[in-house]
């Protein structure tokens, strides 16, 4: 989706990413799973990117990155860079090959979880950490992607459920869908 | 698009690294916190039964292992507090003999609040709490819980403040191991929210598993008093190793940080010892130091020197 962006389509991804960062910051921060905490906000960009294309996707990733950075007084543009990066990613995926397998949310989540984990640490020892780092942080990061693709599906269904009426109709999908429905040939060729 | 956002988030990136905490983006963070605060705070109170739900779950599992261990650790405690009880008195009466000018936990009025907000990455370790500068919380103020000392005032605005854990990579206390005189930076080791660390102290240490370790206070003469009063409780030796003609040991914080509802932040009265301690090391560059410095910071200087 390279055109504008309609009101009704703005409106649901400012709801939404608002809704999600702060039940990320008040409910899924304080629920420990295997020891560490599901992150839905990394999802939710790279889902928007997915669904919306690249423009959209590394908006929302940035706007996302400061609303997180800015709540929780983290080093301002940090998250924001990495999640400009995963939006757009995820939006050039959808506009280059436009996957449709059931299994694709699945496979992006994990691999925007692990590039939001990975690109963090790896900022944060740019920007020079102080205190000794352990190798179990290896093992959090893995266990991080793990959780975050566990809770990857329930999170591709809930943006697509809100965007999905105010996306325009795209006519490559459009295409695709009636080649499917019609075992792949126009109707006009049938017997 | 892609580059001009690229552009922006690194243009708020280094200007943000760069400036000091009284900066105009800090600036712009903590009026966001003014204003997300009463929000972040309704959230909370209308998402709990959501969270205890979950947590639920995972508290039953480790409840029956715990309850073992409390025994246990109770019948040890007994033994221990008879005779602490007998040194505490003693050490009362050699207080006053030598008048020790040391700060208390008496020097500093608690203030009692609600954590709203936890940070979810492995990087930063901080929690949002709903008091802030109206009820008097300052930048690095101590922050405790019922089991001991949890973090200290990070940034703080009118209605809220952002406390950084003791398991933040940014914290560091001046810490003393048990009944002995050994004392040290005790430090979190990233990517391991569970351990802490003091590094450096000399071989030949007496470190013992299962001993304690609490807050050190001021253990250099004026301008390095520590943040914090001397006695909090931080967690408990499980482990030391000897490298290099030094020794480190691991400790385990005693409070259970994944779970803090309810915390109290000693804040200080201004002109008190500890208000102008805060002050300075607030008022320091971020990742500078100077010849004016807190106890904790200087540590900092030797270790990384």
């Amino acid at each position: 989706m390279s055109g504008p962006v309609s009101g009704s389509l703005a409106l649901r991804l400012g709801g939404l990413a608002l809704v999600v960062v702060f039940f990320q910051i008040g409910v899924v921060s304080e629920v420990p799973v295997f020891g560490v905490n599901a992150d839905l906000t990394p999802l939710l960009v790279a889902f928007v990117g997915l669904l919306c294309g690249s423009t959209v996707g590394a908006a929302i990733g940035f706007a996302v990155g400061l609303l997180v950075d800015l709540a929780l007084v983290q080093t301002l543009g940090l998250t924001s860079l990495i999640f400009t990066l995963i939006g757009y990613w995820c939006g050039r995926l959808r506009e280059l090959r436009d996957p449709q397998a059931a299994l694709t949310p699945l496979v992006v989540g994990a691999v925007a979880a692990t590039v939001s984990l990975v690109g963090y640490s790896l900022m944060e020892f740019m920007l020079g950490v102080e205190a000794p780092v352990s190798f179990e942080l290896l093992r959090l990061i893995v266990l991080g992607v793990l959780v975050d693709t566990i809770v990857a599906l329930p999170m591709w269904a809930l943006t697509r459920r809100t965007l999905e009426s105010a996306l325009p109709d795209d006519p490559r999908r459009r295409r695709s869908r009636r080649a499917y429905t019609t075992g792949g040939l126009s109707p006009l060729s049938k017997p | 698009m892609l580059a001009l956002l690229v552009v922006l988030s690194l243009l708020l990136l280094t200007a943000y690294f760069g400036e000091s905490p009284n900066g105009r983006l800090h600036a712009v963070q903590r009026d966001f916190l003014t204003v997300v605060s009463p929000l972040q705070d309704g959230a909370n109170k209308a998402l709990k039964p959501v969270r205890d739900l979950f947590g639920w779950f995972g508290a039953t599992l480790h409840a029956k292992s715990q309850r073992n261990e409390l025994l246990k650790q109770v019948d040890k405690l007994r033994a221990q507090l008879v005779a602490q009880q007998a040194e505490k008195r003693t050490n009362g009466q050699l207080l006053a003999l030598f008048h020790l000018d040391q700060l208390g936990v008496n020097d500093y009025h608690p203030v009692t609040a609600e954590v709203f907000s936890k940070t979810p990455n492995i990087w930063y370790s901080t929690v949002t709490i709903d008091k802030g500068e109206s009820s008097g919380v300052r930048v690095n103020d101590p922050v405790i819980n019922g089991e001991g000392l949890i973090g200290k005032v990070a940034e703080a605005a009118s209605d809220g403040a952002v406390v950084d854990l003791i398991t933040d990579s940014s914290m560091g206390v001046m810490a003393r191991i048990g009944s002995s005189s050994a004392t040290g930076l005790l430090r979190p080791k990233v990517g391991e929210p569970n351990d802490l660390v003091i590094e450096y102290l000399p071989a030949g240490s007496p470190e013992v598993s299962g001993e304690y370790v609490v807050t050190s206070g001021t253990v250099a003469p004026p301008p390095y008093e520590s943040l914090y009063p001397p006695g909090l409780m931080i967690g408990q030796v499980i482990s030391g190793s000897e490298e290099n003609g030094y020794e480190s040991v691991n400790v385990r914080p005693i409070a259970n940080l994944h779970d803090l509802d309810i915390v109290q932040v000693l804040t200080s009265a201004a002109g008190s010892q500890p208000a102008n301690l805060s002050r300075l090391a607030a008022s320091l560059p971020a990742g500078q130091t100077s010849a004016t410095t807190t106890g904790e910071q200087l540590a900092s200087t030797q270790v990384g020197g």
